[in-house]
């Protein structure tokens, strides 16, 4: 059971540079090829360059997450602006929530992201669930 | 590449309207480009046998390539990649590869005065197992 008392703790991103490349390479990858007169990243490309932020979460040898056994339950964003290349976007997640039912536990990530003028640009939150066997 | 497509016609839209499905059979070819552009390399999405260690039949494409389907339905019916404001839902179920997940969606609500518009969405697979659930978006056009 990973400790309750990790609730509050955060994980930021390096500020990650959007460029037409890693758009193109996302679009590609899940088939979102439409063109737009405007290269505007896919709304599900917040989970790319706040990537580094659950992978820290996922990593941090004191939670100790069981990764093998957990998946992804649930997953918001909402968005205050479009992201195009050229942003330079930093990610701020924190565990919002740890509880347990049965052999089941619950983590829950909220994440916010803001641009080089520290302007709010998405917020998103995870929920993950952990099996244990 | 496909070609540009207008903005959808806010006046012309009604509640309870379907949004045309989107299918996606995914591939193991998807879920590794998928990895490397995402950056999640969790070995449950690449390799069988820790997949299998894990309790899964084998690697399983990640929620995420799911949510970027049900993101595309919407998109692609929009038109437009920028007017989403939020993005919601729950993944229900397992997608292996070789499933063939079909995205639904419907309007859910039309606020004439903010130019919004609410929609309801879901995933299933090929056999109609739920994999997708209680997904909401927002858009303004």
């Amino acid at each position: 059971m990973t400790e309750t008392r990790f609730v509050g703790r955060t994980y930021e991103t390096e500020p990650f540079e959007v460029t037409a490349e890693s758009i193109r390479a996302y679009m590609n990858a899940v088939g979102d090829t439409r063109v737009e007169p405007d290269l505007v990243a896919p709304p599900t490309y917040a989970m790319v360059y706040g990537f580094d932020a659950y992978w820290q979460l996922w990593s941090d040898k004191e939670v100790a997450l069981d990764t093998a056994h957990l998946v992804h339950g649930e997953q918001s964003f909402t968005y205050h602006r479009p992201v195009r290349p050229g942003d330079l976007l930093k990610t701020t997640g924190r565990i919002a929530g740890i509880s347990a039912r049965g052999n089941m536990e619950f983590v829950t990530f909220d994440l916010s992201a803001k641009d080089a003028g520290d302007q709010p640009v998405s917020e998103a939150s995870a929920l993950f669930i952990i099996r244990t066997p | 590449m496909t070609a540009v497509r207008e903005v959808v016609d806010f006046k012309a839209i009604k509640i309870g309207d379907a949004l045309p499905d989107l299918r996606k059979t995914v591939t193991v070819e998807q879920i590794r480009a998928y990895a490397a552009a995402s950056g999640d390399r969790n070995p449950i999405h690449l390799d069988d046998e820790f997949a299998r260690r894990a309790g899964l039949p084998g690697v399983i494409a990640h929620g995420m390539l799911t949510m970027a389907f049900v993101n595309q339905l919407v998109t692609d019916w929009l038109g437009s990649r920028g007017a989403v404001r939020s993005l919601q839902g729950r993944f229900a179920g397992m997608v292996l590869p070789g499933d063939e997940v079909r995205c639904t969606g419907t309007v859910l609500n039309k606020d004439d005065s903010r130019r919004r518009i609410t929609l309801s969405l879901g995933a299933a697979n090929q056999r109609g197992e739920r994999v997708f659930t209680k997904g909401v978006a927002e858009a303004e056009v």
